[in-house]
């Protein structure tokens, strides 16, 4: 059976709501220089002011135009969540597919690894090494790739073990193929999905884990973050800013997170014939 | 029943914890004695004191013995000195320790309970818009950041109804006893549980419901609602009973989650438990206390994991497909 995929998150209401989420943040964190009024950084005298004509929402402490950090925050979110999206699901891709080809010992040894990593919550690893490494852009997408593989690796493997059993694969196996020939030619273009599937989740993780760190104080203080404007406004939480220092920036937090949820959520109905609803019968 | 193979995978992640905690530091450029207590602490130390310090570390060994020496004081229940706290690191984190295990138990028993009666109920109406109305709603709780919630709670029933108090676990100074202790504690603990049990609330409905929904199919219940049983019985009494099962057992998976969380709505309401002194720790860059903490709540999470995978296995042979440590949640059924 041929599922279309594309085709299936399009027609899924689920799936375009999450698509048209993203295409906003993507949208917001693209423009973000295009559409903010102010430099994010740019410091003015104009502090602690409500929404205005001039400033849609407000000024913070030290009169820095919220809307335009917002918008820029929106481009940290966004280069974190696909780079560490991207890093994490190559390393999935990598362990699991090696270890299903080569098996062995290498597959036992590769597996406990990423079983042992798996029980050891990753935020707290996370924040440990952050509290000596100080990272910047590079440091955190390195750190929470590499602890956001094994969950990936143990799927990625568990398809390719039922992939390379196949007939094409035997056959092209039987041809003198080698594994690094059948992972290129026929293991990675049936694990698309999959791997797309890995992917969102892992992006969805990393805003997560981003606006986290942030949010302690953890990542580079020099970046505008929604995370850290989250922190920033539970500072004020006694002043009456809250209603747009607070709201916007955590609406925009969770809805990024909403729309990878929500597209995964419609791809995962898409690949699993028991969530699969019965369109065409 | 117990197996030495099922406690492999924790026993290889603590020892990765382990190696976390020992390298970091050590890994890093410059004085070892700066990265192990931070920069701050070191320009109070005296001659002796550094001395003393490095002996203790055995920082002038090679790595083989500095190890051997690092373990040795954790046997003994020695986490290192706190300069920002003025005291053992191991007695910082008891005295936070109980904040957040009640705060974590809290939570988990909120969500437990009321993610399953209304999975319950969801599930008994399936596809009725009572529940199309809860699933959307308990997925849409689940993408808010705990921390976000955590504010708007804070803000909604602190800082504007003015119901519950903003920060802290109990009234400073109010030398309350007994009972008027009690109620102090627990209104001071009612926000937080609750905000991190409402992001955490996911889990334990779907498996309710998804375990309602099969249940429903079974003979057992057609005999009962043919012995003309009220809907109410055969709701909780019959089918709810069975779907309970699950949910207990997934406590095991959320415990992890939970303590993360927990850090976070901490530090948002001040809680003193073991997030605010990472938040602390962080900012005022304590080390030890940080390593401390991390070491704690990890072995505690783990503890916790191999434990309930132990007992899953023993009062339930089927569930063994469904206790995977992934933590991968059980499919919807829609």
């Amino acid at each position: 059976m041929h599922i279309n995929y594309w085709q299936e998150i399009k027609t899924n209401s689920l799936g375009r709501i999450g698509m048209a989420l993203l295409v906003l943040v993507v949208g917001a964190a693209l423009l973000a220089p295009v559409l903010a009024p102010f430099d994010p950084f740019a410091q003015t005298p104009d502090s602690l002011e409500p929404p205005s004509g001039l400033h849609l929402l407000g000024t913070n402490d030290v009169g820095q135009d919220i809307l335009s950090r917002l918008l820029y925050g929106a481009r940290i979110s966004f280069v974190t969540a696909v780079a560490v999206a991207f890093a994490a699901t190559a390393l999935s891709l990598a362990a699991g597919a090696a270890a299903g080809l080569i098996g062995g010992h290498f597959e036992k040894l590769v597996m406990r690894l990423a079983d042992a990593l798996l029980v050891i919550p990753p935020m707290l690893v996370v924040i440990i090494a952050a509290a000596y490494i100080q990272p910047g852009m590079v440091h955190l997408v390195l750190l929470l790739s590499l602890l956001g593989w094994p969950a990936g690796a143990r799927i990625i493997r568990a398809q390719t073990l039922v992939l390379k059993e196949k007939i094409h694969v035997r056959a092209s196996r039987t041809f003198g193929a080698g594994p690094l020939f059948i992972l290129k030619r026929h293991i990675i273009p049936d694990l698309g999905p999959v791997l797309t599937a890995i992917f969102i989740r892992g992006a969805r993780r990393a805003v997560f884990m981003e606006a986290g760190l942030s949010f302690l104080g953890v990542t580079d203080p020099m970046t505008v973050s929604w995370g850290k404007m989250l922190y920033h406004s539970l500072k004020y939480v006694y002043l009456d800013v809250w209603q747009w220092w607070l709201l916007p920036v955590g609406m925009a937090l969770s809805l990024t997170v909403m729309s990878f949820t929500l597209i995964g959520y419609s791809l995962e109905e898409a690949m699993d014939p028991r969530l699969r609803r019965e369109k065409h019968a | 029943m117990f197996r030495l193979k099922d406690s492999i995978n924790y026993l290889v992640a603590f020892l990765i914890i382990l190696a976390v905690n020992f390298f970091l530091p050590r890994l890093m450029p410059g004085d070892p004695l700066a990265a192990i207590y931070g920069e701050e602490a070191l320009i109070h130390l005296t001659p002796e004191t550094r001395s003393e310090l490095i002996n203790r570390f055995a920082l002038d060994q090679p790595l083989g013995e500095q190890f051997w020496g690092y373990l040795s004081a954790l046997v003994k229940g020695d986490l290192g000195y706190s300069y920002y706290y003025n005291d053992a690191v191991s007695a910082v984190i008891s005295r936070a320790f109980p904040w957040t295990m009640l705060l974590v138990g809290t939570a988990i028993t909120i969500s437990a309970l009321a993610g399953s009666i209304a999975g319950m109920e969801s599930g008994w109406r399936r596809g009725k818009w009572t529940d199309r109305f809860l699933l959307t709603g308990i997925m849409f709780l689940e993408g808010f950041p705990d921390f976000f919630i955590g504010m708007v709670m804070l803000i909604v029933f602190g800082v504007v109804l003015n119901i519950f108090p903003l920060a802290g676990a109990m009234t400073p100074y109010a030398g309350y006893t007994g009972l008027a202790m009690a109620l102090d504690i627990v209104k001071h603990l009612i926000l937080p549980a609750f905000s991190l049990a409402l992001v955490n609330l996911g889990g334990s409905f779907l498996l309710a419901r998804n375990t309602m929904v099969t249940t429903l199919g079974e003979a057992y219940i057609f005999t009962a609602r043919a012995k003309g049983l009220r809907d109410r019985v055969v709701r909780y009494r019959h089918a709810g009973r069975n779907s309970l099962f699950p949910v207990i057992t997934h406590i095991g998976i959320q415990f992890g989650r939970m303590v993360t969380g927990a850090l976070f709505i901490e530090t948002v309401f001040s809680y003193p438990g073991l997030g605010l002194l990472i938040q602390r720790g962080l900012q005022a860059r304590d080390y030890p206390v940080l390593q401390g903490v991390f070491l704690v709540v990890t072995i505690m999470v783990l503890v916790t994991n191999l434990f309930m995978e132990v007992l899953y296995k023993k009062i339930d042979p089927r569930l063994k497909p469904c206790i995977s440590t992934t933590g991968k949640k059980l499919r919807q059924t829609v």
